[in-house]
């Protein structure tokens, strides 16, 4: 306990990055989900006369159903694995919970961030989605993504303990992230060029500002029931 | 005598909350028709409709509140903790009741004005994903056998919660792109929509219904508590109403003969038989 706020945070990081390298679990798990998403959506529009419009629409809002699902199914496994492995004792007497909880929400940024841009990436080289502002586009995904990061590391967190910790995770933590998707989905289509570009700024705003609440409450809910 | 002079004062009050909903009910047919609607003989709905997302949020509040009362608590003051999640959970089910009122008594109304039961209009939506996201909450509060933890931890999801209802509720459908394209009508009650006559049925409507709720919601907080102490073996219960300290089964035994004597019960029959 007598290292600094930010040694104890790297350290955590390093943890789970060194576990993700170990079992591969998230990247196995969210990048298959996410080729094969993609795979049955390019199946479902093959050879259908989808015009520009429509396909745009499309893309941008299985962009975010993708990125969501995704993220229900690996995030939460940052705490739930402790659990499950017995780990969470030892964390319990080794890091503070500000710090456990800031060291697992930047790995689940970052792979949240990788998984979004990997999404976005295929299907804009595999449907020929046109994007206008692309600074926009990619602002959008990284700002949705830390929203949903907020919200789904918290609801791991609360459903780490309970009995049936895989499935409440995903439970609680969907209904509350359908609203910032939502607004991804807003930015992403501005992005591609539908309606006007300060729409889609708008909503990458709403997204920044609902990102930085739920990482500054989350924190602090995590170190009330990190003992309990 | 107290639990009898309690009772002769609920059935008076449910006596007399009936008259005042029939009397409501028969002044809202007297005011003239709303004005802007299809069917402006129907918009009476909107007197019992709009009542239910106000108490919905009142409530969701008063479990935010106690739900961080529960966690300002100290960890030793374990009575009043527990008090605070009794608060918060009966808080969020008159929440959870009000919003599915909502979605119901909505749904009616959009059938009349709309045409269509549901029809993916983005108040309705919303108001759907409160639904879910309160839902979630009692997930939550089934996953922990354990009282503490579960009091801990689904007002942990109560505070983590707050944040995205209160956006879908007062944020999410007054979005640009979002109210222009909505069917439903917005700023009806804060921009001065309402006037004369109907504003004060609907005042009296709302009245009632925070009325009914707040008498619903401290029999449930009561309720909850007893619960807690009942399980933690902390309630008195007054002597008259109290089981038995000790059980008599009646059994048959044999004694050195193999014979079979009787039951404690037939015993105690037989006493009084004789008498």
């Amino acid at each position: 306990m007598n290292s600094s706020w930010p040694a104890e945070i790297r350290a955590i990081l390093w943890k789970e990055f060194a576990g993700e390298l170990r079992s591969r679990t998230g990247l196995v798990t969210g990048g298959l989900f996410c080729l094969v998403t993609i795979v049955t959506a390019a199946t479902a529009l093959f050879n259908e006369d989808v015009n520009k419009r429509g396909l745009r629409d499309v893309c941008c809002s299985q962009i975010w159903v993708i990125v969501l699902f995704a993220a229900v199914l690996t995030l939460p496994r940052t705490f739930l694995a402790e659990e499950e492995q017995g780990t969470s004792d030892l964390l319990r007497l080794t890091a503070r919970p500000h710090a456990v909880f800031w060291g697992k929400a930047i790995f689940n940024l970052i792979q949240t961030a990788a998984l979004a841009l990997l999404v976005a990436g295929l299907f804009v080289g595999l449907t020929g989605l046109e994007v206008r502002y692309p600074a926009m586009f990619l602002l959008c995904l990284l700002s949705g993504g830390a929203a949903m990061t907020g919200i789904v590391t918290a609801c791991g967190a609360i459903a780490s303990r309970a009995a049936n910790r895989t499935l409440l995770a995903g439970a609680i933590a969907l209904p509350l992230i359908i609203a910032p998707c939502q607004w991804g989905v807003a930015g992403l289509r501005s992005a591609t060029g539908a309606g006007f570009p300060q729409d889609g700024w708008m909503a990458m705003l709403g997204l920044c500002a609902y990102a930085a609440l739920t990482l500054l409450i989350a924190p602090w809910i995590y170190a009330t029931i990190w003992k309990s | 005598m107290d639990l009898c002079h309690h009772l002769e004062k609920l059935k008076a009050q449910r006596y007399l909350f009936g008259l005042l909903v029939a009397g409501v009910t028969v002044w809202s047919f007297l005011v003239p028709d709303a004005a802007m609607f299809q069917h402006p003989e129907f918009a009476r709905i909107f007197f019992w409709h709009i009542p239910c997302p106000i108490n919905q949020q009142i409530f969701m509040l008063v479990g935010a509140y106690f739900a961080l009362a529960f966690f300002l608590t100290p960890q030793s003051d374990l009575r009043k903790r527990m008090l605070c999640d009794s608060r918060a959970e009966a808080a969020l089910d008159l929440s959870m009741i009000f919003a599915v009122l909502t979605i119901v008594s909505g749904m009616i109304f959009s059938q009349v004005e709309w045409g269509i039961y549901w029809d993916w209009d983005p108040r309705q939506y919303s108001y759907l994903i409160v639904v879910l996201i309160i839902g979630a909450y009692f997930a939550v509060r089934a996953a922990f056998p354990d009282p503490e933890r579960r009091a801990s931890h689904s007002s942990a999801y109560v505070l983590t919660a707050t944040l995205p209802v209160f956006f879908l509720v007062f944020v999410f459908p007054y979005l640009p792109g979002i109210e222009n394209n909505s069917l439903h009508p917005s700023g009806t009650i804060f921009g001065g929509g309402l006037k004369g006559d109907y504003l004060y049925v609907f005042l009296t409507v709302l009245t009632l219904v925070t009325w009914i709720s707040v008498w619903l919601y401290r029999m449930r907080v009561r309720a909850n508590f007893l619960e807690f102490e009942l399980a933690n073996g902390q309630l008195e219960i007054h002597r008259s109403l109290a089981a038995p300290a000790t059980v008599v089964r009646p059994v048959s035994v044999s004694d050195e003969n193999g014979k079979q004597t009787e039951s404690p019960r037939k015993a105690d029959q037989g006493v009084s038989g004789r008498e």
